[in-house]
C-alpha cells in the first residue's frame, strides 16, 4: 500500500532530523544508526559521459576539462547530438586525366534528433573522420586573461615573499588590493603621492586596458528594421555558451557533453561508507550500499477506518523483518529516548555509548583515529511536522521471524504464533505479521481548521544483531534499537450530522 | 467504422489512386482522394466532415493520426481541405490544415488547427501544436514544450525507404482497398 | 623572476570552484579559465513541496540553509562535478549582501560541505583584475539592484557607495505591465517576459525617449510576432519603453546615471576626472543593445544641467571594454584571483570552525588597523 506510489507515507526519522522514506535512508553498521542523504559526505567517485559511457580516470578527466571528448549537446535544444554520415562525390585530384571518376566519400555531420539542428546549419564543414576532427571554438581572450593571471599570480608570490620579510622592510603594496577597503582619507592621501609604480615588475605587467570614449552606438536600423524571432536566440541558447553568448541562431556551435558523476556515500561519523556505486557506468549495482531496508524492519500501512474527531478508528499496520535474525518488536510513545540499549547476561538494560559500541575500528582499511580529521558537527534539522493523533500503544510485544528466502515457496500453514496476543497480531506470515492498532485525532480546534492530513507519530524499537563484531571472531553483540516513525494517514472524514 | 455501410458504398466517395496501401481498418467518412503510392496504416481515421479530402501522393498516415475536414461556423460553401506529396503524419497527430504542402512531417501527438496552412517541409515536433491563424513558412520546425521555431537548413527528406517497407509489411497483414482510380495521365503517357 | 611561471600554466592539486551566486544567475566554473562552465537560475526545487524556489526568496536562516545545501549540493555534483570536501571554494559578493546571508552561506560551505577554505571576494573590487588597471568605476546592473562603488588605485572608496533598485527585475515589471492586454497572469512568466526583454527590447536613444511621451512621438519600431504554446505580437513601443525605467529620475531625482554622477561627487576631487575617465559597466542588464551608448548621452547631458553644473568639472567620461562578457565579468576577475595562491586571504576551515563567523567589513573586529597591515 503505502508504498510505490506513496513513498512518503511512512517516514522514517533519521539521526539528523530528516524524515525520509525507508528507500532513502542508509543505516550504518558501524555507529548503529539511521543516516540519509543529508547526513552523509557525498564524494565524487567515477566520472562517465552519459552517452558514450566512456569513463576516463580522474586525472585525465580533468585535462579533458570535465567533458566528453566525443559527445556533443544540441545548442539549440540541449539534447544530444548524434553522428550522421553522408557520402559525397568527390573529383580526385591525384589523377592526370581531366574527367576522372568522381570517388565516393564518407562525410559526417552532426545533428540533432529533437529540433533537427545540424552542423551544416551552423556552416561547420562536414568531417571526414566520425569523432575527434570537431574543433572546439577558442575563447578569443585566451591571450589577454592568460597574461593577467600571470601578472597576478607573480605579484600574488611577491606579496608572500614581501610578509616574510616585512619586519625589515618598508612596507609597500604590491598586490593592489585591501580587502575591507579604506575610507576616502586614506584615498586622498594616496592621491598626493607618486603612483604606486613596480619597477621591479613592469615588464611582466600586461598592456593595462585602455578606456575609450567611443562606445557602440546603437544601430537606427533598429527603429526601422522588422525582426524575425525564429533567428535570434533565447537567453537559455546564449547562457549555453556564456564566452560568446551569440544572438543569431546559425552561430550557434554545438558544445561538448560535460561528464557526469557516480557518488559515493560515506558516514559522517565513522567515516565506513555506506554507499559505494560499482565504478563500471553500465552497471546499476552497488559495492556497498547500507540501505536501510536491508537492516531496519520496513513498516507499511496496510489500511486505516476513517477517521473522525475524537473517535477511534482502526490502523492496520504491516511489519516485515528484512534481516537473517529474528527480532522483537516494541512500539513505544515518541518521548522515549532514542539511545540504542542491551541486555547483559544477567539481564540488566544498558545504555550503548559511542565507544562500547564494537566498531571495528580497527580495521586495516581505515585511517588511524590520529590521522581522521575532526568531525564538522553540523546542527540537526527541526522536525517541523505536526502530530494531530494519538496511537494507542499496545502493551505487549511481537516477534518477526527471520527473513526465510526459501519459505517463500513454502505452504504457509504455521502461519500462525501461539505466543501472539491476539489482539495486537491479526496475520502473520514468514517475516511479516500486520497488526491492529487504534487512531484517535485530536479534538483541536487550531488543528481542526487547516485541512491537513492527519499523522502520527511513535517510536519503534528493534532488535538488531551486530555482526561486525563476528569479523573479529566475538560474540556478535545484540542491540535494541529504536527509530521514530511518522504516519501520514489521510485527511479526516467531516462528521455528517 | 460503421458497420451499416456496405463496403461498396463506402467505397463510393474514396478514390484511391494506383499503388496507394489503405488499410481496411482505417477509417474514413465522407468524399475522400488519396493520391497513389500513399500509406494509410490501420486505425488512421480520414473524416471529411465539410468538405472532400485530396490527399496527393507518397503521404505516411500513421496510426491513429487524424486527418480531418472539421465543419466551422464561418465556413463559406465547401470547403476543400488538400494535402500535398510526401507528408508523413506520425501516431496520434491530428491535422485539421485546410491546405498542407509537400514533405511535411506532423509528428507524435501534434495539433495543427484549420487555420494554418502549412507549406512546404515543415516539422511539427512531438506534442506541438498551432492554433493560432498563419501561413507556416517553408522549412519551419516547431519544437519542445515550449513551442520554439527555427527555420531549417534543410527540409526533411521524403521517407522512401519506409514507404517501400510499409508497401511490403502492410500488405502481408492487413486487408486492404482496392485502388480504383485510373493511373494519373502523366504517369500513362510517359 | 619568477619567469619560470610564465605561458606554462600551472595545474595545482586542487582545482579552485569560482561562484558568484547572483540574486538571479548563478556563475560556475574553475579558477584560471577564461569563462564560467555555465550561468543557471539561481533557484532549487525544493525537495519537500517539489516546487521551483529561488534562493533569495528566502523565509528565515533555517530556510536559507536547507535552500542552499539542495542547490549548492547541485553545484558540486551537477554542475563543477567535483568532491566538495576540503577544496579552496571563490565566492563573489556584493558589499550589500545582507549578513544573514553570507554567515549562512558560510556555514553550509564549511559545516555541510566540509570545504577547506573560502575566500570571499567583494564584486566592485575584483573586477579590477580583468583589466589589469587600478583605478575603476565599476558599475554592476544585475537583476535585483545596480550598486556602484568606485575603486581607486586598488582601493574601494566605500563612501562613495550607490545602490538603487534598477535593475532587471525593475525592467521586467514595466515589460509585464506593458503586455497586460496581450498576456494573462499565468502566461507572462518571467522566463518568457526575460526572453522578450532580451530578444527583442533596446535602450532607446535619449532624443527618442524624450519625445516618447509627448503628443508626436517617434515612429515606434516595427511590431515582433512571438511564438511560444502561443502567437502573438510585441507592440514596437514596448520593445522600445522597456528600459525606460531605468532612466527615469524617481522622486529623489535619481536614476542609473544620476548614481555615476552621485558617486564621483562624493570622491575627492582629485580622483574624480581620473574615475570618469575610467568606467566599466558589468552585469547582464548592461547588455542590453544601446545600453552604454544612452548612458553616455545622459551623463554628457546631465553635466551640464542645472542639478551638477557646478559641482563637476568633468570633461568626458571613458569606459573600458573588459576580456569577457558583462555578465560575467565579476566571476571572471573571481576566477583570475582565485587562480593566485593567497592563502593570507582565505578562511580556512579549521579557522572558521575556531571562530564561527565570516570577517566582515562592517564588523569592527575586522577593520581594526593593526601594524601589520600593509598600508602605508
Amino acid at each position: 500500500m503505502a508504498y510505490l506510489f506513496q513513498i512518503d507515507c511512512v517516514r522514517y526519522a533519521c539521526s539528523c532530523g530528516s524524515l525520509k522514506s525507508i528507500a532513502k535512508i542508509y543505516f550504518c553498521r558501524h555507529c548503529l544508526s539511521i543516516r540519509c542523504g543529508y547526513c552523509v559526505c557525498h564524494e565524487v567517485d567515477s566520472y562517465y559521459c552519459s552517452n558514450c559511457l566512456e569513463n576516463p580516470p580522474a586525472s585525465e578527466v580533468r585535462l579533458k576539462k570535465y567533458k566528453c571528448s566525443n559527445c556533443f549537446d544540441c545548442p539549440c535544444c540541449f539534447e544530444t547530438l548524434s553522428i550522421r554520415s553522408g557520402q559525397v562525390l568527390v573529383k580526385s585530384l591525384h589523377t592526370t586525366q581531366e574527367e576522372s571518376k568522381p570517388v565516393t566519400k564518407k562525410i559526417y555531420y552532426l545533428s540533432c534528433t529533437l529540433c533537427r539542428w545540424s552542423s551544416r546549419d551552423a556552416g561547420i564543414p562536414d568531417q571526414t573522420v566520425a569523432t575527434g576532427s570537431w574543433r572546439e571554438q577558442e575563447s578569443p581572450n585566451t591571450y589577454r586573461i592568460t597574461a593577467l593571471i600571470n601578472f597576478y599570480k607573480i605579484l600574488g608570490s611577491i606579496e608572500k615573499q614581501q610578509k616574510e620579510r616585512k619586519k625589515f622592510q618598508s612596507k609597500r603594496i604590491f598586490l593592489q588590493f585591501e580587502k575591507f577597503g579604506i575610507t576616502s582619507t586614506m584615498a586622498r592621501k594616496r592621491v598626493g603621492q607618486l603612483p604606486l609604480l613596480q619597477s621591479n615588475t613592469q615588464s611582466d605587467q600586461p598592456q593595462p586596458s585602455e578606456a575609450s570614449e567611443e562606445i557602440e552606438e546603437l544601430s537606427q536600423d533598429i527603429f526601422t528594421k522588422s525582426i524575425d524571432i525564429t533567428k535570434i536566440t533565447t537567453l537559455d541558447q546564449r547562457l549555453q555558451h556564456p564566452e560568446l553568448q551569440v544572438e543569431n541562431i546559425n552561430e550557434l556551435r554545438p558544445q561538448r557533453k560535460q561528464f557526469i558523476v557516480k557518488r559515493s556515500q560515506r558516514c559522517r561519523f565513522c567515516e565506513h561508507t555506506v554507499s559505494k556505486p560499482d565504478y563500471c557506468p553500465t552497471s546499476t549495482k552497488f559495492k556497498i550500499q547500507l540501505a536501510a531496508f536491508y537492516h531496519v524492519p520496513e513498516l507499511r500501512i496496510v489500511a486505516c477506518e476513517p477517521l473522525r474527531l475524537g473517535y477511534s478508528s482502526e490502523l492496520l499496520l504491516k511489519f516485515c523483518n528484512p534481516t537473517q535474525h529474528q527480532t522483537q518488536i516494541i512500539l513505544l510513545s515518541m518521548d522515549t529516548p532514542m539511545m540504542p540499549t542491551t541486555t547483559t547476561l544477567q539481564g540488566i538494560k544498558e545504555e550503548i555509548n559511542r565507544e562500547n559500541v564494537q566498531m571495528g575500528c580497527d580495521s586495516p582499511n581505515l585511517l588511524p583515529s590520529a590521522v581522521r580529521q575532526a568531525i564538522v558537527v553540523e546542527e540537526g534539522r527541526q522536525v517541523n511536522i505536526v502530530i494531530n493523533a494519538e496511537v494507542i500503544l499496545p502493551s505487549s510485544s511481537f516477534i518477526l521471524p527471520p527473513r526465510d528466502d526459501a519459505a517463500e515457496y513454502d505452504d504457509p500453514s504455521d502461519s500462525q504464533n501461539s505466543q501472539d496476543d491476539p489482539k495486537l497480531v491479526v496475520w502473520r506470515k514468514g517475516n511479516k505479521a500486520i497488526i491492529r492498532l487504534d487512531v484517535i485525532p485530536y479534538v483541536d480546534k487550531d488543528k481542526m481548521v487547516k485541512d491537513e492530513p492527519i499523522v502520527v507519530g511513535l517510536a519503534m524499537q528493534y532488535g538488531y544483531i551486530n555482526t561486525i563484531a563476528t569479523l573479529e571472531h566475538k560474540a556478535p553483540q545484540k542491540l535494541d534499537l529504536k527509530v521514530k516513525l511518522f504516519l501520514t494517514l489521510g485527511n479526516l472524514v467531516h462528521n455528517i450530522l | 467504422m460503421s458497420d451499416l455501410m456496405s463496403p461498396s458504398s463506402r467505397r463510393f466517395n474514396i478514390k484511391i489512386g494506383s499503388g496507394a496501401l489503405v488499410c481496411e481498418e482505417a477509417i474514413l467518412k465522407g468524399d475522400i482522394t488519396i493520391g497513389s503510392h500513399t500509406v494509410v496504416h490501420p486505425r488512421a481515421s480520414i473524416i471529411a466532415e465539410a468538405g472532400p479530402i485530396i490527399i496527393g501522393e507518397g503521404n505516411i498516415i500513421e496510426e491513429m493520426s487524424t486527418i480531418i475536414n472539421r465543419i466551422s461556423p464561418d465556413d463559406t460553401g465547401t470547403p476543400v481541405q488538400i494535402i500535398g506529396n510526401y507528408n508523413v503524419f506520425e501516431v496520434d497527430s491530428t491535422c485539421e490544415a485546410s491546405k498542407v504542402g509537400d514533405n511535411n512531417v506532423l509528428e507524435c501527438k501534434a495539433y495543427v488547427s484549420k487555420q494554418v496552412e502549412l507549406t512546404n517541409g515543415c516539422v511539427i515536433g512531438a506534442s506541438c501544436s498551432l492554433r493560432d491563424e498563419e501561413v507556416v513558412p517553408e522549412n519551419t520546425i516547431i519544437y519542445g514544450s515550449q513551442c520554439h521555431r527555427r527555420e531549417m537548413n534543410d527540409k526533411p527528406y521524403p521517407q522512401l525507404g519506409q514507404l517501400e517497407y510499409l508497401m511490403k509489411m502492410l500488405l502481408g497483414y492487413h486487408h486492404i482497398y482496392k485502388p480504383n482510380m485510373p493511373p494519373p495521365k502523366t504517369e500513362s503517357s510517359t | 623572476m619568477l619567469r619560470s611561471y610564465e605561458g606554462t600554466r600551472y595545474i595545482s592539486d586542487k582545482q579552485v570552484i569560482v561562484l558568484d551566486i547572483g540574486s538571479a544567475y548563478t556563475k560556475y566554473g574553475y579558477a584560471g579559465e577564461t569563462a564560467p562552465r555555465g550561468i543557471i537560475n539561481t533557484e532549487i526545487k525544493c525537495p519537500e513541496s517539489r516546487e521551483l524556489r529561488k534562493i533569495y526568496s528566502y523565509k528565515d536562516e533555517d530556510d536559507l540553509y536547507q535552500l542552499l545545501v539542495e542547490f549548492l549540493h547541485m553545484i558540486f555534483f551537477k554542475c563543477v562535478v567535483i568532491s566538495p570536501k576540503d577544496i579552496k571554494i571563490v565566492i563573489l559578493e556584493s558589499p550589500l549582501i545582507p549578513s544573514k546571508f553570507r554567515n549562512t552561506l558560510a556555514k553550509v560551505l564549511f559545516r555541510h560541505f566540509e570545504v577547506g577554505s573560502l575566500m570571499v571576494l567583494p564584486i566592485h573590487l575584483v573586477t579590477i583584475s580583468t583589466l589589469g588597471v587600478d583605478t575603476l568605476l565599476v558599475l554592476d546592473v544585475g537583476y535585483q539592484e545596480a550598486t556602484l562603488i568606485p575603486v581607486f588605485e586598488g582601493v574601494p572608496i566605500l563612501k562613495a557607495w550607490q545602490a538603487l533598485p534598477l535593475a532587471s527585475k525593475a525592467v521586467h515589471e514595466s515589460i509585464t505591465r506593458e503586455m497586460k492586454t496581450i498576456l494573462s497572469e499565468t502566461e507572462s512568466t518571467e522566463k518568457l517576459i526575460e526572453n522578450i526583454k532580451v530578444r527583442t527590447c533596446f535602450v532607446t536613444t535619449m532624443e527618442r525617449s524624450l519625445k516618447l511621451e509627448t503628443d508626436n512621438p517617434f515612429k515606434p519600431p516595427p511590431d515582433v510576432k512571438y511564438y511560444t504554446t502561443r502567437t502573438f505580437e510585441i507592440p514596437g513601443s514596448v520593445r522600445e519603453k522597456a528600459f525606460e525605467v531605468l532612466w527615469q529620475r524617481d522622486n529623489d531625482n535619481l536614476s542609473v546615471p544620476t548614481m555615476i554622477l552621485d558617486s564621483i561627487i562624493k570622491c575627492p576631487v582629485d580622483t574624480r576626472t581620473q574615475l570618469a575617465e575610467n568606467i566599466l559597466l558589468i552585469g547582464g542588464t548592461v547588455m542590453a543593445k544601446g545600453f552604454a551608448s544612452r548612458l553616455k548621452t545622459e551623463l554628457l547631458y546631465l553635466l551640464n544641467s542645472e542639478l551638477y553644473k557646478e559641482k563637476l568639472k568633468i570633461k568626458t567620461f571613458k569606459f573600458h571594454t573588459a576580456p569577457s562578457k558583462p555578465n560575467y565579468t565579476a566571476w571572471l576577475g573571481g576566477a583570475i584571483f582565485g587562480s593566485v595562491d593567497l592563502p593570507s586571504r582565505c578562511i580556512t576551515k579549521e579557522n572558521y570552525l575556531e571562530l564561527n563567523r565570516v570577517p566582515d567589513w562592517v564588523n569592527l573586529i575586522d577593520n581594526r588597523k593593526d601594524e601589520a597591515s600593509n598600508t602605508i
